[in-house]
């Protein structure tokens, strides 16, 4: 006998609804607690980039030299961060030649640029051209639609996304030359987090999920949270946390699957910098199909 | 709604995108793992280390379902061990929707490693319940006292009634318990709403014997009400 089968009480009818009615309407479902702070997308892209900032100055020389992404070394890989930067300047100006561009060609010359000049240029020339973007973007319709490098997205979604690259981008450098991987900050993990489930569908329309499915995604740890995210039928985007019952979290028509995770964790598998298997995943429903999800997160990190 | 972005924007982006561009960052890069153990460190630390540490991260991360699956599995325990403190009724109903709407909203008061889910419920409910009856008790000593300098009150909610008697039984059962004299001094002072001065001179004892067995007496009165919730538990 178990502890709980010791407690052959029976609940009163209604007791059930009423306690999880109160409950939600005490703390709306999705959000983590303790709460985190909101920041701007614009306050996301700028802590990450004083992250990596930071990251740069405490670099030793020889540090720069060490090989991290494609063919480039550390210096080269900031010089393709700079390209990037002078890409979202003219984006930011209304150039549509770079709303194609392509993310690793249109930056190339920059990033070979970088050779031979001294560490401390190209990382004074990166920091200057992201205090740049900042100012550009403190100029602009927060509401607008910015294309650059192939995405179309809301300016606080860009920002939110340049945040995650310059994320990512820290812990290949951290890699090469030695250094223990950094997290970011809660409010710019959740800005994240938010982003990376909002474009699970795309993703999965990219692996080529046909079926539909219903996904409820849990992020734990300071700044993850939950989502309830349609895949497989179109781009539907994530819907409410706080589905009345747990039966009622897919229709009748899509299966159900739960994935939960550690936010940070989750991040990375978004940036392509972690497989499935190396995460802590609990799957709740049809494996296989959590594994089409899981392919589908990976999916929207591509070079 | 957790979603922050212009769906109609994702959406065209969405039909822009090809296959060889990075959205979320640069190229892969490898991953080294040694000797059995991620390189990239924090990876491999665990969401939760065991079935209620899980519930509990899910439960901060805002997932309802969790809150479901653990009501599903433990109130009925949480019920009963209300029910034998309060007996039957709304108050023991009313313990069970506090102790989940307390979790729901501070997940983090539970630690895991401290004891099992169940455990911290239980506890909850407990304390909660003695609340409740410690609250009520007060509460009838001051209708009693109202009672006795107002000619007419209008009535409580029935609920209310209801609930207080509930509590009121528990209490009178542990008042029972009490040595006469203890037990005539709070009938005294907590039933019949008489002053301490008042109370010495109905028992025919000392003001300071009357104020020293009323204090004896709810000590006991509340070891007893917390020895009968533990035993419950």
């Amino acid at each position: 006998m178990t502890a709980d089968e010791r407690d052959p009480v029976v609940l009163p009818p209604g007791l059930r609804d009423r306690v999880l009615a109160a409950s939600r309407q005490a703390r709306a479902a999705g959000h983590y607690v303790p709460e985190v702070a909101e920041v701007s997308p614009a306050e996301a892209f700028g802590r990450s980039a004083d992250a990596l900032h930071g990251l740069l100055c405490a670099l030793r020389e020889e540090d720069w030299r060490e090989p991290v992404l494609r063919d480039l070394d550390v210096q080269g890989l900031v010089g393709h961060l700079i390209g990037v930067e002078y890409d979202m300047h003219r984006c930011l100006s209304g150039d549509r030649a770079v709303a194609d561009a392509d993310h690793v060609e249109s930056t190339q010359p920059v990033a070979v640029r970088q050779a031979g000049r001294l560490p401390a240029q190209t990382r004074a020339e990166w920091h200057h051209s992201t205090r740049r973007t900042l100012a550009l973007v403190s100029a602009c319709d927060p509401d607008a639609t910015f294309a650059v490098h192939g995405m179309r997205l809301p300016l606080g979604a860009l920002l939110v996304a340049r945040a995650f690259e310059l994320w990512t981008h820290d812990n290949d450098i951290r890699i090469a030359t030695g250094l223990p991987l950094s997290a970011p900050d809660a409010p710019t993990l959740r800005r994240m987090t938010d982003l990376a489930a909002a474009l699970l569908p795309y993703g999965a329309t990219r692996t080529g999920l046909r079926d539909p499915l219903s996904v409820r995604l849990v992020l734990t740890g300071p700044g993850g949270g939950t989502w309830d995210v349609a895949v497989g039928a179109g781009p539907a985007g994530p819907t409410s946390a706080g589905s009345p019952d747990p039966a009622a979290a897919g229709s009748p028509e899509s299966a159900c699957v739960r994935i939960v995770t550690d936010a940070v964790a989750f991040c990375r598998l978004v940036a392509n910098r972690l497989g499935p298997d190396q995460l802590d995943l609990h799957i709740t429903g049809d494996q296989d199909q959590a594994a089409g999800v899981l392919a589908a997160a990976c999916a929207l990190a591509l070079d | 709604m957790l979603t922050r972005l212009d769906p109609v924007c994702l959406a065209d982006w969405g039909a822009q995108r090809t296959a060889e561009h990075c959205l979320l960052a640069g190229a892969p890069v490898s991953v080294q793992v040694v000797e059995g153990t991620n390189a990239l460190g924090p990876v491999g630390v665990p969401v939760a280390k065991g079935a209620d540490a899980l519930l509990a991260a899910r439960l901060a991360a805002g997932d309802d379902h969790a809150l479901a699956e653990i009501f599903d599995r433990l109130a009925p325990a949480v019920y009963a061990a209300a029910l034998r403190v309060l007996g039957q009724g709304t108050a023991a109903q009313d313990v069970v929707q506090d102790v989940f709407v307390e979790l729901w909203r501070h997940p983090g008061r539970y630690d895991p490693s401290a004891g099992t889910l169940r455990t911290f419920l239980l506890m909850l409910a407990r304390h909660r319940a003695v609340d409740l009856v410690r609250s009520e008790l007060r509460r009838i000593a001051r209708q009693e006292r109202q009672h006795r300098l107002t000619p007419w009150q209008q009535s409580p909610p029935v609920d209310e009634e209801v609930a207080a008697a509930e509590a009121a039984s528990a209490v009178r059962a542990a008042v029972r318990l009490l040595p006469d004299g203890q037990r005539r001094v709070v009938e005294l002072a907590y039933f019949e709403g008489l002053t301490c001065r008042e109370v010495a001179q109905a028992a025919g004892i000392p003001e300071g014997t009357a104020k020293s067995r009323l204090r004896l007496a709810l000590a006991k009165l509340e070891a007893v009400l917390d020895r009968q919730l533990l035993e419950s538990s």
